[in-house]
């Protein structure tokens, strides 16, 4: 589905919310403060058919779900693995030992199948795989993920994400399916191996001796390189001089710029406690540092909004003047206070830095929302 | 989805016998670095007005790296309208713009099918916003227009291996060609523009050498030893506004001055590109 | 709910005479085999007998002899005579498509609005080339239901005063409620607040539809009159504001006020509340008072979540 969904709002109503957005402070047509996200409902656990799953509902109905199942698969050696397209010589000098850290642990970015399903669009519909790639773009972004699902040479774990959205979006999902997959992947546990080396795996099925795929605290054996949690992607946009975050549908209908933005957390935390084993202290968000894994930008919906007509071009208003000129021509007119007009053009740099840095800065959303994260109970 | 209406190879194929050749081993570990400057890009080839059935066409070449078995980037673009929109369709205000963003099957390493797979269509979303905002979209309120670009040749070197990943990265190198071409080639058909757009490509790169990373624009993965953080900027440069930006990789959030120099170089990418953008137009009148 | 119930109860209590409990009834049951009732909304009969048998899961009401059930939630079902919201949809030769949160679109033909310059003003060809001038596409508008044709669909007019195209706020849809909360007919469907914290007067239009409409109240006739030089008659230059699209200015008080009072209604329908004239005055004067006790002062208008928990407590309680 499209950021760009059929919004049909007057220009009356768009004139009004750009006003209001405008304001310092902005006036919120639900109230909110300008980084204050909507009220939701969060759980893990729910499906017990699956690795890890998640569900979250908002006050407006809008819910999602998200399962994550993992696989047993055959990892496909080097010299195998673009079989038959070219000759492709040294495949297997390449390959290794790239990696500086991780070993001979690599990953592909194959083993992890993103789907979006989004009720009343097409699953080839292009908003919908433009939100499936920004949501796996910033799973696989640090390169380290895959090398989580390393089981030994010869096989890896498939890991296939499912997100469903239960009724058609309200507004655009993006935040609302990328908090469940954060939730679903952090409720993740793969049974734990018993076999050892290359040979073919066996697994251990109590399912309480499974192990978190994103180990809960600093007593995990793993490389420091890894995020301890998933990455999170926020929507923010920009109204004149405001900043707003979690815009609602028709808050996005007036945005002068919209961007999404995804963001993990840095272990730099765990190294200092590697020798700490007990599970308590360890997550301390004191020292929280975040990497910036992800941008796009969301075409804004406002350019596709019917723009407004002045009272002194509007014929039905009594205006003679206007009535000898086509209509379409009207809204060549110069700006009007209180009509509205659909934005042109882009968005200067510095807005968009100024976008990214209120992201980013320490105690800023991304912190936040992290922090209401880890309050979530996992069950 | 397989094609059903085309005969596909058999489904067991085997892989051909490939020899050791030793003196194209250690061209392929040397990996040649890079060959220019850091601040500049490869030098492109562009037309317009080449598919005269069209209303507006545009073709856009880029030049290889110089190393055989390297391919550079060949796109062709080419826009069928403004028209008016079916009958069926609600009363819109605006222009309807929509994006086609297909690799012929030839085009890559690996070979691709006809139909268009998620990145192509995720490549389209990139591309229809960036158009978006640079379009006068209320000058054609009922009516709709085409944007098709085909990419040729898709600027890969296939003797990199398919596991570094880097193919990710090629897609932005793609994405900022199919911005310039499609820019090209809706200046050609004559629908009103606020800016003339074009893309242009900044990486964080390390190399073997030094330990230092650091920032180059248009950059081929396959010179360098790895690419940490990439982004992709659609520029408007008399308005100084972008119209559409893609960042991907590993950036610490404490060092914004690294992810402003990144976008910098970006628009100083897509500028440059624009010279050559505005150029070629301004040659298609004389 | 429960207040809702109680309502209800009273109502049957009142005119039904006989029943003076509360029922809900399924679909498939048996309500009544005695034939001396009238199947109505909700009902039908089973061919052979005269038992009339529930279609919806709703609330009986007994109407002297009629019998209708009321469904628990469902779509806008349009009565001649209501007050709606709606939201044009598609423009054609000579009517308008509108959205009223129906199981159809409703109409409204040309010939239902006033023609600028003059009430009774014969519609011309040129009225019918320039029909997107009055109403286009995302327009909101209120207006009332004059006619219902068999299918359910609605046919709307504007021809007074008090209808026509809707600026200067915001709107919120309380739509499937039906029987629960909602907007319910009432005596005033329009009414105008004197807000609190300097935000002047606002206008409120509930629409029977469940479409709200929030607003800066405007008075017309005398800014008007000013500018047309105060010689043309009034009701000439009202129906002409009735098209304009350019919002007046507001001010951020009245915007605040505004927001608070659209943070109400949606506090009232996430609670499963009715939205009527008393209730909304009286969450707006608690919504107040909540915000004065509350540490940010007057500035602080959210109300989701929690605190429109509070709000509906609060509400019920008295």
């Amino acid at each position: 589905m499209a950021s760009t969904q059929h919004v049909l709002l007057s220009p009356a109503e768009l004139a009004y919310l750009h006003a209001a957005l405008s304001l310092t402070p902005p006036i919120r047509p639900d109230g909110r403060a300008p980084a204050q996200f909507r009220p939701l409902i969060a759980e893990t656990g729910i499906l017990p058919g699956t690795n890890g799953s998640a569900r979250i509902c908002f006050a407006d109905g809008t819910e999602a779900i998200v399962g994550v199942k993992a696989e047993v698969e055959r990892t496909r050696l080097a010299d195998g693995a673009t079989a038959g397209t070219e000759w492709e010589e040294g495949g297997s000098a390449r390959g290794e030992g790239e990696d500086d850290d991780g070993g001979d642990k690599a990953g592909d970015s194959d083993w992890v199948g993103l789907t979006v399903e989004i009720p009343g669009y097409r699953d080839d519909d292009a908003g919908t795989a433009f939100l499936g790639a920004m949501l796996s773009e910033a799973l696989l972004a640090d390169g380290a993920f895959a090398r989580r699902l390393w089981i030994n040479r010869r096989f890896h774990w498939k890991l296939y994400l499912d997100i469903l959205l239960i009724s058609p979006p309200l507004s655009y999902p993006l935040p609302l399916l990328s908090l469940t997959t954060h939730l679903a992947l952090l409720a993740t546990r793969l049974p734990l191996l018993k076999s050892e080396g290359d040979e073919d795996p066996f697994f251990d099925d109590d399912w309480a001796a499974a192990r978190h795929l994103y180990p809960r605290g600093s007593g995990s054996s793993r490389t420091t390189k890894e995020s301890a949690r998933p990455p999170v992607t926020l929507l923010v946009m920009a109204v004149g001089n405001n900043i707003i975050f979690d815009p609602a549908k028709e808050e996005l209908a007036v945005a002068d710029v919209a961007l999404a933005v995804s963001v993990a957390e840095d272990t730099a935390v765990a190294t200092s406690t590697a020798a700490t084993m007990d599970l308590d202290d360890a997550a301390v968000p004191a020292a929280r540092s975040l990497r910036l894994l992800s941008i796009r930008t969301i075409d804004p919906p406002s350019r596709l909004t019917p723009p407004g007509v002045p009272n002194a071009a509007n014929s039905a208003y009594g205006a003679t003047t206007a009535q000898n000129q086509p209509e379409a021509r009207t809204a060549e007119a110069e700006a009007v206070e209180g009509v509205w007009r659909a934005p042109r053009g882009g968005a200067k740099p510095l807005v968009m830095a100024a976008l990214v840095q209120k992201v980013l800065e320490k105690g800023g959303v991304a912190d936040e929302v992290l922090d209401a994260l880890d309050a979530v109970d996992l069950g | 989805m397989s094609d059903r209406r085309r005969i596909n190879g058999p489904v067991g194929a085997t892989i051909p016998p490939a020899s050791e050749d030793g003196a194209s081993r250690e061209v392929a570990g040397s990996r040649g670095g890079r060959s220019r400057p850091p601040n500049a890009i490869r030098k492109m080839y562009l037309k317009t007005g080449v598919t005269p059935s069209a209303s507006g066409s545009a073709y856009l070449e880029i030049e290889t790296s110089g190393r055989s078995g390297v391919s550079g980037l060949k796109l062709s673009c080419t826009v069928h309208g403004p028209r008016s929109l079916p009958r069926s369709s609600p009363f819109s205000p605006h222009i309807i713009l929509s994006t086609h963003v297909k690799y012929a099957p030839f085009a890559t390493r690996q070979r691709r099918g006809y139909l268009r797979d998620p990145s192509e269509r995720d490549l389209g979303t990139h591309l229809e916003a960036a158009l978006r905002g640079a379009i006068i979209a209320d000058r054609w309120p009922k009516s709709g227009v085409d944007i098709i670009v085909s990419i040729i040749e898709g600027d890969q070197d296939r003797e990199t291996s398919k596991t570094q990943g880097d193919e990710s990265w090629d897609l932005m190198n793609a994405l900022s060609g199919c911005i310039t071409v499609a820019s090209a080639a809706l200046a050609d058909a004559g629908i009103d523009c606020i800016d003339t757009v074009a893309g242009g490509v900044a990486a964080l790169v390390s190399d073997k050498g030094d330990g230092n990373p650091s920032i180059v624009i248009d950059p081929i993965p396959s010179e360098h030893d790895r690419i940490l953080a990439a982004c992709c900027i659609a520029y408007l440069p008399t308005r100084d506004e972008v119209t559409n930006l893609w960042f991907k990789g590993d950036l610490p959030a404490s060092d914004a001055e690294l992810y402003t120099k990144l976008v910098e170089k970006g628009i100083q990418a897509s500028a440059k590109a624009n010279r050559v953008l505005v150029e070629c137009l301004g040659e298609t009148v004389g | 709910m429960g207040l809702k119930r109680a309502v209800a109860g009273r109502k049957a209590a009142a005119s039904g005479g006989n029943s003076s409990k509360y029922e809900i009834v399924t679909p498939g049951e048996v309500i009544t085999d005695d034939p001396q009732w009238m199947r109505g909304h909700g009902t039908y009969v089973a061919p052979a007998t005269t038992s009339i048998i529930s279609s919806v899961a709703g609330t009986v009401t007994r109407t002297n002899k009629l019998l209708s059930v009321r469904p628990l939630r469902a779509r806008y079902t349009p009565e001649v005579g209501d007050l709606v919201v709606g939201r044009i949809v598609e423009v054609q030769a000579k009517r308008w498509r509108v959205d009223v949160g129906s199981t159809q679109l409703a109409s409204l033909p040309l010939s239902a609005i006033n023609l600028p310059g003059g009430i009774l003003r014969k519609r011309t060809e040129t009225d019918e080339l320039q029909i997107r001038t009055f109403f286009a596409e995302g327009d909101l508008l209120v207006a009332e239901v004059q006619q219902l044709f068999a299918d359910g669909g609605a046919v709307l007019h504007t021809r007074s005063l008090k209808y026509g195209k809707l600026r200067n706020g915001v709107f919120v849809a309380v739509s499937g409620m039906g029987g629960g909360g909602g907007v319910v007919r009432s005596r005033r469907q329009v009414w105008t607040l004197e807000s609190a914290n300097g935000g002047g007067p606002v206008d409120i239009v509930l629409g029977v539809n469940g479409y709200v409409w929030i607003s800066k109240h405007v008075e017309t006739p005398e800014g008007l009159v000013d500018k047309t030089s105060g010689i043309t008659n009034i009701e000439e230059s009202v129906s002409a504001t009735m098209y304009s699209s350019q919002n007046d200015r507001i001010g951020p008080e009245t915007m605040r006020e505004i927001g608070r009072i659209r943070g109400v209604v949606t506090a009232l329908v996430d609670n499963g509340l009715r939205v009527d004239e008393d209730m909304v005055m009286r969450g707006y004067h608690e919504a107040v008072e909540m915000a004065m006790a509350s540490g940010e002062g007057p500035e602080d208008i959210y109300l989701g979540g929690e605190r429109g928990e509070h709000l509906a407590a609060a509400l019920t309680a008295v």
